[in-house]
Order: C-alpha cells, then structure tokens, then sequence
C-alpha cells in the first residue's frame, strides 16, 4: 500500500504518465475531431435505420452537445478515453447493437434526480 | 368497347344518381364513396340498405347509407356502426341472403327494441373498477358545526 | 453500539454459573442416572421424563398432548417409544426414566406403535385439510406425514360433533379435535379460568363449556397456538390467509406496557394476524387477546394524509409542504415558553427525544407525558421510583407479593399470568390492597382504603407479621393509584412499606422490592428520556401552540386552551386528539416502524418495520425532523441510526436492546418520599379497569378494532355473538 502511493507520488512528481493513444493534447483533439466526423457522417443512417421520430439536425444537435459536454477535459489520457467511449457507442449504433430505446435515452429529459437531502426525500416518500 | 361503354355508363349513373351535385357531394363526404345499387329496404330508423353483387366483389356489395337522424341524435356527419339493428345486420354482414323486409326475423327478448348508441370514448363509457374492499379505512374527519 | 455493561454483566453470570456448577458434583452422586437414547450414553437427573430425556439426546419424540408449560396429560399415545427389556411401548411424555435404560425412538416397535396410533386418531378426523384454517402448520398433518401409515384400514363413518360457540374470537370446528386436552389445561393452569372442560368417555368424548358461553379469559387466544390440530382456530383470521403466504416480522407489542414479544405476519401490506414470540423474561410464549386480536384496528380509522383546517373550522386534506409549513409558522410565530407538546401512550423512544429536542430549540420544557405520575419526591428523577423493578421473571422469585391499586389481570395481563404461574407453582402468597378484583388466583384482600396503607407502613396492620417474616418480598404499586391527587403520598408510603419489608426480610442487595406498574408502552422511556409526567403544568399555563404526539386519552380539551391556540395532532388514528386538532399529521403505527419502547421493567426493545406506513403517513420521527428543519431548528439527525445515537447520548440504556439498566437508590428515593408533605385522601383504591369489558378497548388502535368491539358486546351481553359460518 504504501510502496503503490510511494510510486504513485514520484510519478506525480515527474508528470510521466503512459499516454493510452496521444502523446499530446494536439493529438487526442485530432482523435476528438475524427470520432466527431464519424458521428455527424452516421447520424442521417442511425435515423433511417433507428426510424427514429427526430431528424436529422436533431440528432447532430444531440451529437454535439454530448461532445459539448466534456469540453472542459483537458488532460489527453481522459480524452482518450472518452473517445473510446465514443467510439464504442458509435460501433454499437452502426452495429445495431443498440435498440431505438437505448438511442432514444440520449434524449430523455423526463428522468428526475433522486431526492439527496432529508426534506425532499421527505416530501417524496416513505423510505427513499 | 362494349366494356368501356359499360364504364361510362355506370360512372355516368354513379355521378347523377345522387340527386344532383349537391347529393352527389353529401354522400362522398359522408360515405367516402358514390357507388350505386338495388334499394333492398329502409329500417325503422330511415338507414337504408343497398346491394349490388353484380359490379362489385363479395365484401363490397352490400352497404348501408346511415340516417341522419337517430333517437334525437343528429348523425349526419357522426355515424357508428352500431346504429345498424340487429335485423339488418345479419344480412349487411352476409350472415344470410333474405333481408329482413321479405322474412322478418322472429322477435327475441333480447333483442334491443329502441337502439341505443355506443358510449365507448364518451364519458358514460364502462370503466372497469376494483370490487375488493379497502386495505385501509381512513379517518374521515367529523363535520365542522 | 457497543454494549459494555451487558457484556460485564453476562461474565458476571458466566462466574456464577462457573460457582453454580462446583456445587453440581456434589448433587450429581445421588441425582443423576445413566440412560440411554438410541444406545448413546446420556446423564439425566431422577424424575426426567423418557421425552425430556430423549429432547436432551437431540431426539425429537412426537406429541400432541404434551406442552412444556402444562402439565402432562398422557392421553394421545402419540409419544410410544420401545425401551428395551420392557414389554410394552411406553408414554415417553409421562414415563420417569430409570437406571440404565436403552430408549429405542426409531425401532421396529416404535414405528409401528405410532403408526397404529395415528391411524386411530385419523380413524375419526376430517380429511379437509384444503379447508382447514391450520393447514400448513397443524402438527397432526406434519407428523402424519413422517410418521403415519399411507394408507387406512377403516371403512366406518367418521365421527362427528356439534360445533361450539365460545365467543368472538376463537373459531371451533370440534369434528377436528384430537382430545390433546392442552386447551383444558391451558384454561385451568395458565389463565385460571375453569370454562373448558371435558363432557362423555370414549368416543364420545367432547372438549367444550358444557352450557353454551363464552370462554372469558384474557388469554384466551392462546388456545389457538397450543391447539395441535384445526379445531380451535382465530376467528377473525378465519379463512384469509395461509401461513406459506405470510411474511413474518418479529416485533414488540405496545398495546400495554409489558412489551409482549409478537410476530407479525403480513401480507400484502396489510396485517394478517399477530402471533407471540418466545421470550422468557417477558411473555414465556403467551399474548393477551388485546395484543394478537385487536390488529384490525390498524386498518381502521387510520390517518392517511395531513389534514388543516380550513376557514369553516372543516379539516381537508392537504399535501405536506402545506401541512408542514403551517405547522413551522406557528411555532416561529409564537415565544419559547408558548409551545408545549403532550406525549400519548403509545409515541416511541424516537420521536420522544426528537420532538424534545425540538422543543428545547425552540427554548421551551413544556414537554409532558398523558400518564399522571408522582412528581413532588425523588419524583422521575431516581429510575428506581418508576420502573418494575423486580422484573417480571422475578415474580417467581419472590415469596410474597403485596399489590396496592391494580388490577394486573387487564393492566398487565402476561404480568398477571407470571404471578399466577408463581402462586401455582412456588406457593406465592398474593395480598391485595385496592378493589376487590377477580384475579385468576386468591389473595388476601386487606381492604381498599389508603388507611391501610398508613397501617402497613406504620406496622400496626395485622398483616404486617407475614410482611416481615417474608423471605423476599415485592410490591407492585399500579400507575393509576399513583394518579389520584395523592399520588405522591401514596407513592411515599408504599415506598416506606416496602423499604421496612426489605429491612425485615434481610434479603440480599440486588433483591427489589419496590415496584410501579405501567400501563402504557410509552411512560418508561418519556421519563428517561426526561419527559414531566402530567398535563398539570400545561392546564395551568395554556400554551398558544400545543402539540399532541398521538395523545388519545383526552386529557386536555379544547375548553383548557386559550381560543386562538393551535393544536397540532400527529398520530396514526383519529380518536379523541385528531377531531380538535387544527392540524393533522399522519403517523406510523407500532407494526409500520422501526422504534424504540421501553417496558414497565425498563427492559428497551424494538418494534420492526412489517407493513410500510398508509397513505402519506410517515415514520414519527421524520416528520418532526422535517417540522424542524422548516421551523429553521433543524435537527442534527438523518436516519434512525443517527437518532439512535441520539438516544444513547441521553439516556444509554434505551439503545442496549432486551437488556434491562438495574435502578438503584431505593433507600434514597424513600427518604426523599418522606419529605412529601402530603395528606392521603380517604377514597378507595379503585383501577380504572376492573371487569373484562374494560379491558379491551383502552387505546386509540383497539378502540378502532371492530373484533375488539365485539368482545366487548359479548362480555356485557353475556352472550358469545353469532356463530360462525361454516
């Protein structure tokens, strides 16, 4: 345990990390960009293929709030995994893999956050 | 050409048999169709029957064109299928060939004297209710003076 | 919770019991006798039964007349076992063992013994088990099974015998009985009520109360538990539900103050039946009729959701936010010392201390108790001066027992049945100062007058002598004497009376003879938890803003307020307190809630969670810490865990579950109780229970039970209702 923080401490200390694809930031924005491109280029077939009820802007406004959302990452290793992320959600979506529910969960706003605090739980229910 | 004669004919009969443009109107929109035939009876409510198993296939030869007035209730634009009695429905649905008019049917208790609408999507409709009794019975709170 | 003065106290016994076996060798030589179960070696003392004697080797004989708390019967046969060298299959349940016995429980001859006597008792039983409201947990159906033939040789009609009617609550379809007499014994030897009986020989034996009438007893219900077979069953139970479909919970009863160990199952979300739990120290494994039958109650006149009333002075229902708001306004709107809150019988440890941690936010100590007790004196401030201090396993200790104004039999049935069963068995002498009540023992009534009271304690009462020559006496002072005017005075001298028998008896320091009889399950934990016993205090300074935590005895009214004050009711029935209240908070009822009670012996358990509350209604506590948190006071605790720890701050003893804090300071409390400068009042020691028909409709949940109504009309019309269909 503490041999594991020892290590962990000096490899702070030296900023070596082992990148997971890129080496830079530059990098792991081209990967960003190319995973963005795949996306926006696949959303008219997820559509047609999905018979979703959305068209076509629709999706690729989701698509990019979903990138939006992370535009704060900067460190390349959490990019790069995202862009995994991404790209496994793309793969399963070309694949269909997916059914129209799961895609369809991008757009679900209806979800209400659990009550976190004594009052609300409360108001809501016996035993939240 | 005889058969395109025929064509003619029949469309020419068709558009003019409605009593003139206005009826020929009233009854597209009504019955989404201007097709002619043989009259075979009027009920007691004025829905009148017609056939014709000459020009058109079995399932399309017999149709009624609703009254436009039933039990006080205006149906000129709001029909039902229910409006037809069970008489004619025998016969409508080519359950058999002999129309009420030339063998009335033999009168049954349960058959239904005056018709009476559907209610379905109305607010009488049946709503199916629970009939156990209350796991709880709440206090009901006595009733300020 | 570590649980350290539990822990030194079972080392504690560990020692004595360590010293208790040194002495053991020495009996040993004489006492004990070498049998054999099976051919395995086994040492049992002289006078063991073969049954006891196999139940020690891990044998399970089976039985049907033969119950560990009656006495033995011998009458089913089902218990026959070889011994070997003896001719015939003996009565294991009756049969004292011998030297060097072999007992042969699964030999050829055994087997066929039982065979042959489950054949007989099948010859005349009814084969309705599909019907049958025991079916599933009827010992005549398991042990058929293991031990019956497959098959039956007779071909004669079936027996069959006219239904009883004996009463509102226990169903009899007689055809299926067995003739176990447990029921008789059980009416005879535990609730001391001579009803049951047995009529004819033979085959035509009959179980029944020979003229029709109802089976009078507070216990009666158990009849239901002991009876092997379907013949005595629950009447209102009868044909709802089977016990592979009922989820069990183990609980507390809080109907009474003895805190009867129950098992509720559930089903559904709703209350099937309430069944007692074994625990030794409290109910053996018996209920009270109010504690198993009055459950209905729960499903009846409940509150489901927050009530205000609205400007025609109608209560509506509202949300919460609504109700909770108002609420908050009000206690903001108004000074410390305006808000008072008054506790009822049956409010949990919980929301006790929560609500009194509100109000101490809130810079007011108007926090009372609906129960009267003593406050001039030591008062609550010595546990010892509250609480039943012998235990109630004690009673089988003690040698005489003396009570001052109570009637156990209804107050505390279980506690009664403890003195019975000690009065019955190690000759207790029971002497009675109060009413003349039917126990279901004798006792030497020495009148009902607080004068001699005065006597005895001055020891000019003929009954003083067997007083002093006691070995080791109790006295148990009922909570409602204690509620008269003169509550102090009769508090102090029952405490002088009882501290000169303890200085006559010269029995040991750990003995106590001074005991308080509660009623209801909440008065024991308000007062640890610091509670002021009495309204007296509110009548005489009327709050503007009052808060009832389900006070359904009705001892504020409207016309004790000011008109513009604001009651808020927080509770589970509306009873007395909902109607004049302005606002309604629907609570949880003992089986909807994990809470703490405390008993009258200070022993603290917990009721837990078996249904989930109605409607809006919600766990006491979390409402008040909600009422808190809008009020801007908000409580430091989220969970019940969290209000436990709480609760361990203030008083430690209410967490330690099923273990009970000893009081002390007996000599203290009765010196500060000579200090009471108060005259006794001349009127007689009268419980306000005295007959049946009191007993059962005493709090706000059996006064909504429909059963227990008909129990009621039934014991003041005499007669047994209607009978029961089919």
């Amino acid at each position: 345990m503490a041999s594991t923080a020892a290590t962990r401490a000096a490899a702070g200390a030296s900023k070596v990390v082992k990148p997971i694809f890129s080496r830079d930031l530059g990098e792991a924005k081209r990967r960003v960009r190319e995973l963005y491109r795949a996306w926006y280029r696949e959303i008219p077939s997820t559509v047609a293929l999905f018979q979703l009820d959305i068209n076509v802007r629709t999706g690729r406004d989701k698509v990019r709030e979903m990138f939006d959302k992370n535009k704060h990452v900067n460190d390349p290793r959490v990019i790069d995994m995202l862009v995994i992320k991404g790209k496994m959600e793309l793969q399963e979506t070309i694949h269909v893999w997916k059914q129209k529910t799961h895609i369809m969960r991008f757009f679900n706003e209806s979800e209400e956050p659990r009550p976190k605090d004594f009052l609300s739980k409360f108001y809501s229910g016996h035993n939240p | 050409m005889a058969g395109y004669l025929h064509v003619v004919r029949r469309a020419l009969g068709q558009l003019g048999g409605h009593g003139g443009v206005k009826g020929l109107l009233v009854q597209f929109f009504r019955a989404n169709d201007v097709k002619t035939g043989a009259l075979i009876g009027v009920d007691k409510y004025g829905n009148k029957y017609f056939e014709d198993s000459k020009n058109y296939f079995f399932g399309r030869h017999r149709w009624v064109l609703y009254t436009t007035e039933m039990n006080g209730k205006n149906t000129m634009w709001e029909v039902d299928g229910s409006m037809v009695p069970a008489e004619w429905h025998c016969w409508l649905h080519s359950m058999t060939d002999n129309p009420p008019t030339t063998h009335p049917p033999e009168p049954k208790k349960f058959l239904a004297q005056v018709h009476q609408f559907n209610v379905s999507g109305s607010s009488k409709q049946y709503v199916p209710f629970p009939t156990t009794s209350k796991k709880i019975h709440e206090w009901v709170p006595p009733k300020a003076q | 919770m570590l649980r350290l003065p539990s822990v030194g106290r079972a080392l504690a016994s560990a020692v004595k019991s360590s010293m208790a076996l040194n002495t053991v060798p020495v009996r040993a030589a004489s006492n004990m006798v070498e049998v054999f179960v099976d051919g395995k070696s086994l040492e049992v003392e002289t006078g063991t039964t073969v049954l006891q004697a196999c139940e020690k080797a891990g044998v399970q004989i089976p039985r049907f007349c033969y119950h560990e708390r009656l006495s033995v019967a011998g009458n089913c046969r089902m218990c026959l076992v070889e011994i070997e060298r003896v001719v015939k299959p003996v009565a294991a349940c009756a049969m004292p063992v011998m030297k060097g016995w072999n007992i042969l429980t699964n030999s050829e001859k055994t087997r066929k013994a039982r065979e042959g006597v489950m054949e007989f008792l099948l010859a005349n039983h009814p084969l309705d088990c599909p019907i049958c409201d025991q079916g599933g947990e009827c010992d005549l159906q398991d042990q058929s099974m293991q031990f019956g033939s497959d098959r039956s040789r007779f071909t004669e009609g079936k027996r069959a015998v006219e239904d009883k009617n004996i009463g509102p609550l226990i169903k009899t379809i007689m055809t299926r009985c067995i003739q176990c007499t447990r029921c008789v014994r059980f009416a005879s030897e535990i609730a001391g009520v001579e009803d049951l009986g047995t009529t004819g020989r033979g085959n035509n034996l009959q179980i029944g109360t020979y003229v029709e009438k109802m089976f009078m007893s507070e216990l009666s219900g158990n009849v239901i538990d002991i009876c092997p077979v379907g013949a005595l069953t629950s009447k209102p139970y009868a044909f709802t539900s089977r016990p592979w479909e009922t989820r069990k919970t183990e609980s507390i009863d809080v109907l009474d103050a003895v805190g009867s160990n129950i098992l509720v199952s559930t089903r559904g979300g709703e209350v099937m039946r309430v069944m007692p739990r074994l625990n030794e120290d409290i109910n053996e494994e018996w209920i009270s009729d109010k504690t198993r039958f009055a459950y209905d109650g729960l499903k009846r006149q409940r509150l489901t959701q927050p009530m205000v009333k609205d400007d025609a002075g109608q209560l509506t229902p509202t949300t919460w936010e609504d109700a909770l708001t108002r609420v908050a306004g009000a206690l903001q709107s108004v000074q410390g010392n305006e808000v008072a809150a008054i506790a009822g019988g049956m409010a949990d440890a919980e929301t006790l201390v929560s609500l009194k941690d509100l109000l101490n936010r809130l810079d007011s100590e108007n926090l009372c108790t609906e129960e009267v007790f003593p406050m001039s004196g030591a008062g609550t401030d010595l546990r010892s001066n509250y609480l039943l201090n012998s235990r109630i396993a004690g009673i089988e200790e003690c040698d005489l027992l003396l009570l001052v104004g109570t009637n156990p039999r209804y107050e505390a049935p279980l506690f009664n049945a403890r003195i019975r069963k000690s009065w019955l068995h190690n000759e207790l002498r029971v002497a009675m100062v109060g009413h003349n009540v039917d126990l279901s023992f004798t006792y030497d009534h020495l009148g009902e007058e607080t004068s001699v009271l005065k006597e005895l304690a001055n020891g000019t009462h003929p009954f003083c002598e067997v007083l002093s020559a006691a070995k080791r006496p109790v006295v148990v002072v009922g909570s409602s004497a204690l509620q008269r005017e003169d509550g102090a005075a009769i508090l102090s001298v029952v405490s002088s009376i009882a501290q000169n028998a303890r200085t006559s008896s010269g029995v040991e320091e750990g003995w106590k003879v001074l005991n308080v009889l509660h009623r209801v399950a909440s008065q024991v934990a308000a007062l640890d938890l610091g509670y002021k016993a009495g309204v007296d205090a509110i009548r005489a300074n009327p709050p503007k803003v009052l808060f009832l935590l389900g006070a359904d005895a009705g001892c504020i009214t409207r016309a004790d307020l000011p008109k513009d004050s604001l009651i808020i009711y927080q509770g589970h029935h509306g009873d007395v307190g909902a109607p004049m209240a302005d606002i309604v908070l629907p609570g949880a009822a003992y089986t909807e809630k994990n809470a703490t009670y405390v008993n009258t012996e200070g022993r603290s358990q917990h009721t837990r969670l078996a249904v989930s509350a109605p409607g809006m209604a919600r766990e006491d506590w979390k409402i008040i810490r909600a009422v808190s948190e809008l009020t801007g006071v908000a409580l430091p605790y989220d969970s019940v865990e969290e209000v436990r720890s709480r609760l361990a701050e203030v008083s430690p003893n209410l967490v330690r579950y099923d273990d009970v804090e000893e009081a002390n300071y007996f000599k203290q409390a009765n010196e500060l109780a000579q200090a009471v400068n108060q005259e006794l009042i001349a009127s007689p020691l009268v419980p306000p229970q005295l007959s049946a028909k009191d007993f059962y409709m005493t709090d706000s949940i059996s006064r909504a039970s429909q059963t227990m109504a008909k129990c009621v009309k039934a014991v003041t019309e005499g007669s047994v209702g209607e009978p029961s269909v089919c």
